[in-house]
């Protein structure tokens, strides 16, 4: 169980907090003029990369509040949390890759605890 | 006679304790394991093997040991338990396990001889057919003869959950783990080592190895080192605990027995989970030593080199005097040693080693001793009847020699436990030397010291500690140590033996606990079963409750050798948690029985117990689901009597649960226009409604009556399982997508108790509670509702109905609530008031054709599918999921739709659930999927029409209006012919309802 920072209360357990998945997805101002592919671009697709994935949390057993994290998905290591006022930081900022558990591959998973 | 007991050992007391072992007792000292305590009494057969019931003794002395499973009678009949780890006490009850009648005579091991059939991937080969054998006959049959011990009966966890936040986390108090804390004594870091013995000093205990440390003798050392961690402020330890597992984020999860040694005190709790976070994880828990693999290798009397040197070292017994000892590395010469010390003798040393690698002072020390020694030679097999009685040696002439003994001590070298360095994630290599695999990469920050980082060598360890601790900026230590043996370690490869005889009886095993053999691997291979993973799976190796602890490289040695690979091309399994086996109750902890969930009761709860409420679970609520007039009264006539005298006269029911939230703020209008698929800006204040929610899909989530008191002030109430989600739905659009809304929200479900009465004398009941308020319908329409103070507290009547009848929704403080609850009975008595539950609740809705949220939708139901086109606001810019009603998919005609069913045959019933065809008999033998229409979602007999009336949720059942169509039954062949109708089934007009 990872630990996640709320921006508001601070460092606490995982357990305590749910994910809402893809951040930034933003509810079209004005539905009606969408296309039916258009909008269920906006209802139904999410990205999902193995990665940095910027998503949202909510602090369900805490201040209740919404906000945004960077997380690596190969590695579960959060790189950032920032609230929802503030600006998405971009994906360059964390160039740094970290290196994922057991040296999978970029993309798929596997067994690859004997990479060497 | 008892075994030779070895005196100088400071870790056994003279206190004698008894023990009882399969009916007999024994005596013993405190301090022994099970284990140590049998063989000082001689027993070394110990239980059967787990599929051949082939005899076994003790392999090992730790958490490694496969074969040693006993079954503790005292202590909740305790299955599975480690003879080699678990503490004996005084009066403590053992059984061996896996063996019927008896363990020397067991009718199981007759499998031994059947053992062709019992060969890899047996399961998926033997029991394929005929059909239903395997429920019936099979697997009865398998889990009678194969497994283990018994599960506990009457079992009650008092286990209990502890955190700790610390800098560094020491696994394992050794040699390595009380170097580094010394280095750690008092600087700013808060320290806890962890270790699975009662006693500190890994190596220095268990064996003979090292003569003095820093000038002293070992004992002594351990306890000054002891005793400077106790007396300094940042270090902690916690003894008897045993880390399994190592997740992410430095985050490690250890067991504590706080009853080693003592028995249970069945009111305390006996487990404490550890779950530690820690800055710095620093691994110095050891290596554990690998088995050979030769003929009869599971024989008992055979027993690892290093387990029986701990045996004499930390345990003070002597398993046997005279054992044979087959080596393939340099370690095991201080077995002889400690041996020698106390005038016993090997009556064989057997080296595998070419003569020019063995160590010059190995060699004379046997001479000097005159022990028979056999270099370049191996072990082919063992012999005997329940015991190791001949030992079979191919010397370096290949010639094979016989030999009398009763235990034979192999040693394969030494693994570095890289269990919880791998389940870290971090990253492993081959090393040549040591011949294993050792840590490389670490992904986490870990650290690992000493022999589990592949450094067998003592000379090299203070180094070694000070290196890789020197970002702590401790200073460096000095530590001085003089060994007994020579430091340098040598070993060269042998996982197996060559074998001459053959006999059905004989196998060479890889794995003890599952009872895999090598001719099991070789025969998985043939299959094609040749990626680790796949191998490990259809053979069960290393899938034991010892997780192949002293076997599993070996067996990657065996696949290399037939693949022609290297060792680190065949890899090495995923190792998972836990370490070792760990109980559930420790991992449930409290949470168990009527505290694995809160229990949520309504203000009335108490009286709906004296009025013989039979109870049903809404979510985490308790609430009535029927009445029960009489002991002899069935639910069905209770529920048709409630749901009779509602439509006659009253009835009452506690709706407490009903989820409650209030929405205040300037934009309360706006968000609710939003958030709801209903149009707020033209409802008068004072009125209430009945509200749909959709999710962004246009699916319906929730629906409830929102009661609008001004522009500013809604209360929105909710189903009652589906609050919190309703709350957490809003608060999300609140924050994330409308922050410039002013609006607040506020759960006040438990705020307001509510009661829904509801009959034709409702009225007549009510005004008589409540004299001061106007019920008639023109000063009190339907939809509408007043607000008043109740003995100085808020309350709100409410003229909404459930059940089609004139109905009243009262929602009271919960204080006066059930002083409330009983005057309205005081009143009602005379119209024969009748409480009503849930069951009741669902009958009366049905036949008004309500819909139930979850009953008749499942998520995939758009308001339109159940004809609620009135309740959308058209004319609203949007609202959530509007934009989703107009999808080609959601505006299909051919959707499913709600409608009414009654059987044409009035006397008979439809299940709920069942499906809805055009056709009038189904097949006797289906070969195809039958195409329907759809389901029954709910289903009632009407004690007030006097017959089954159903919803379904069926394909254009707009459409299908007044046709005949077909319903499935649980059993046979033949469907109930049924008539689509309207689902309203009592007073479509709605005169009950408003006047």
């Amino acid at each position: 169980m990872i630990l996640i920072h709320c921006p508001y209360c601070g460092e606490r357990e995982q357990s305590e907090f749910t994910n809402g998945g893809e951040a930034h997805v933003i509810r079209p101002k004005n539905p009606e003029a969408l296309s039916d592919k258009e909008w269920g671009q906006y209802v139904f697709y999410r990205s999902n990369p193995k990665g940095i994935f910027h998503e949202r949390w909510v602090h369900t057993h805490g201040c209740k509040k919404w906000f945004n994290a960077v997380r690596d998905t190969s590695t579960d290591t959060i790189l950032k949390i920032y609230k929802l006022t503030d600006n998405r930081p971009e994906i360059s900022e964390f160039k740094s890759p970290l290196k994922s558990p057991s040296g999978e591959p970029a993309v798929g998973s596997g067994n690859f605890a004997v990479k060497k | 006679m008892p075994a030779l007991r070895n005196k100088n050992c400071n870790y056994i007391s003279n206190k004698e304790i008894k023990i009882t072992f399969d009916g007999k007792s024994y005596s013993a000292y405190e301090g022994d394991t099970i284990a140590s305590a049998l063989l000082r009494n001689n027993i070394r057969l110990i239980g059967r093997s787990f599929k051949y019931h082939r005899p076994r003794g003790i392999y090992t002395c730790g958490i490694e040991e496969p074969n040693a499973l006993v079954q503790i009678l005292n202590e909740h009949n305790e299955p599975n338990t480690r003879a080699t780890v678990k503490r004996a006490y005084e009066g403590i009850n053992i059984n061996s396990q896996n063996r019927w009648p008896s363990l020397s005579f067991d009718i199981g091991s007759i499998n031994n001889i059947l053992s062709p059939i019992f060969s890899a991937g047996f399961y998926y080969k033997t029991f394929m057919g005929p059909k239903g054998f395997w429920k019936k006959i099979y697997e009865p049959l398998i889990r009678r003869t194969a497994g283990l011990g018994k599960p506990p009966k009457n079992f009650r966890s008092k286990s209990i959950h502890q955190n700790h936040n610390v800098d560094i986390l020491i696994v394992g108090g050794g040699l390595s783990g009380l170097i580094a804390a010394r280095k750690l004594i008092n600087t700013d870091n808060e320290v806890l080592i962890v270790e699975q013995d009662s006693f500190l000093g890994g190596i220095l205990k268990n064996s003979n190895k090292i003569k003095k440390i820093d000038g002293k003798n070992v004992f002594e050392w351990i306890q000054e080192t002891e005793k400077l961690i106790l007396k300094s402020k940042n270090i902690k330890i916690l003894k008897n605990t045993l880390v399994t597992t190592y997740n992410f984020t430095n985050h490690l999860i250890a067991l504590e027995d706080k009853y080693v040694g003592k028995n249970i005190d069945i009111n305390k709790s006996e487990l404490t989970l550890h779950k530690i976070r820690t800055t710095q994880t620093i691994l110095a828990n050891g290596h554990i030593e690998r088995f050979i693999s030769f003929r009869n290798n599971d024989l008992p009397g055979v027993m690892l080199a290093s387990s029986f040197e701990k045996y004499i070292e930390r345990y003070g017994v002597v398993p046997d005097e005279k054992p044979v000892i087959f080596t393939n590395n340099s370690s095991t010469i201080s077995l002889v040693k400690s041996l020698i010390n106390l005038n016993c003798k090997p009556c064989a040393y057997i080296d595998s080693r070419k003569k020019k690698d063995i160590e010059d002072e190995t060699k004379e020390y046997l001479s000097k001793n005159n022990i028979p020694f056999y270099p370049e030679s191996e072990v082919e097999g063992c012999e005997g009847n329940k015991k190791v009685e001949k030992v079979y040696i191919r010397n370096i002439n290949n010639k094979i020699l016989s030999i009398s003994a009763s235990m034979l001590c192999p040693s394969g070298g030494f693994n570095p436990d890289i269990h919880l360095f791998t389940q870290s994630k971090g990253l492993v290599k081959w090393d040549d030397k040591i011949i294993s695999f050792k840590p490389d990469t670490a992904f986490q920050k870990t650290i690992t010291l000493g022999s589990v980082s592949g450094n067998y060598e003592f000379k090299n360890l203070c180094n070694e500690i000070n290196k890789k601790l020197s970002f702590l900026k401790a200073n460096d230590l000095n530590i001085d140590i003089e060994t007994n043996i020579r430091d340098d370690f040598s070993i060269n490869e042998l996982w197996e033996t060559k074998t001459d005889k053959m006999s059905k009886w004989s196998k060479s095993f890889i794995d003890l606990h599952n009872d895999v053999t090598t001719k099991d691997l070789k025969q998985a291979i043939n299959e094609g079963y040749d990626r680790i993973e796949h191998l490990k799976r259809y053979t069960t190796n290393s899938m034991g409750t010892d997780q192949g602890k002293i076997s599993s490289i070996n067996s990657l040695g065996i696949v290399s050798k037939i693949l022609n690979k290297k060792i680190a091309e065949v890899g090495t399994t995923t190792y998972r948690p836990p370490y070792a086996p760990l109980s559930f109750a420790a991992i449930a902890g409290r949470s168990t029985y009527e505290y694995y969930d809160p229990e949520r009761k309504t203000p009335i709860h108490n009286w709906h117990i004296k009025n013989n409420a039979v109870f049903e679970d809404v979510g985490q609520w308790k609430r009535p689901w029927y009445f029960k007039k009489n002991d002899s009264e069935t639910m069905h006539q209770a529920v048709q009597r409630e749901s009779k005298q509602t439509r006659q006269t009253a009835g009452i029911l506690d709706g407490s649960t009903l989820g409650k939230i209030e929405i205040k703020g300037k934009d309360a209008l706006e968000f609710m226009n939003l958030i709801y698929t209903n149009a707020f800006t033209k409802m008068k204040p004072m009125t209430s409604r009945y509200a749909l929610m959709l999710g962004e899909d246009g699916m319906i989530m929730d629906d409830g009556i929102i009661c609008k008191i001004n522009d500013k002030h809604f209360i929105a109430t909710t189903t009652s399982s589906g609050a919190p989600k309703v709350l957490s739905h809003m608060e999300e659009f609140l924050q994330t997508e409308w922050p410039h809304l002013q609006v607040y929200l506020n759960s006040i479900t438990e705020q307001f108790t509510t009661f829904n009465i509801s009959g034709p004398k409702a009225r007549e009941i009510i005004s008589k509670v409540f004299t001061d308020i106007d019920f008639s319908n023109e000063k009190f329409p339907f939809m509408t509702f007043k607000s008043f103070n109740y003995k100085n507290t808020q309350a709100r009547i409410m003229r909404a109905s459930f059940t089609g009848e004139l109905g009243y929704e009262i929602y009271i403080s919960p204080k006066h609530a059930l002083h409330l609850w009983e005057q309205i009975f005081h009143y009602g008595k005379e119209f024969n008031l009748v409480p009503y539950g849930t069951e009741t609740m669902h009958l009366l809705r049905a036949e008004k054709g309500y819909v139930v949220i979850s009953q008749e939708t499942d998520g995939t139901v758009t308001p339109l599918d159940l004809n609620f086109n009135w309740m959308i606001g058209k004319k609203k810019k949007d609202f959530i999921g509007k934009r989703s009603l107009t999808r080609s998919d959601t505006a299909r005609e051919d959707r499913k739709q709600l409608v009414g069913i009654v059987p044409i045959d009035k006397s008979q019933f439809i299940e709920e659930g069942q499906h809805v065809l055009e056709r009038e008999n189904l097949p006797s033998k289906i070969k195809t999927p039958i195409e329907y229409l759809g389901h029954i979602s709910s289903s009632y007999h009407s004690p007030n029409l006097n017959h089954c009336i159903s919803m379904a949720m069926i394909k254009s059942g707009n459409k299908l209006k007044g046709k005949k169509l077909f319903v499935s039954t649980p059993k046979g062949t033949k469907n109930i012919a049924v008539e689509i109708v309207s689902p309203v089934f009592i007073d479509p007009e709605n005169k009950r309802l408003v006047s």
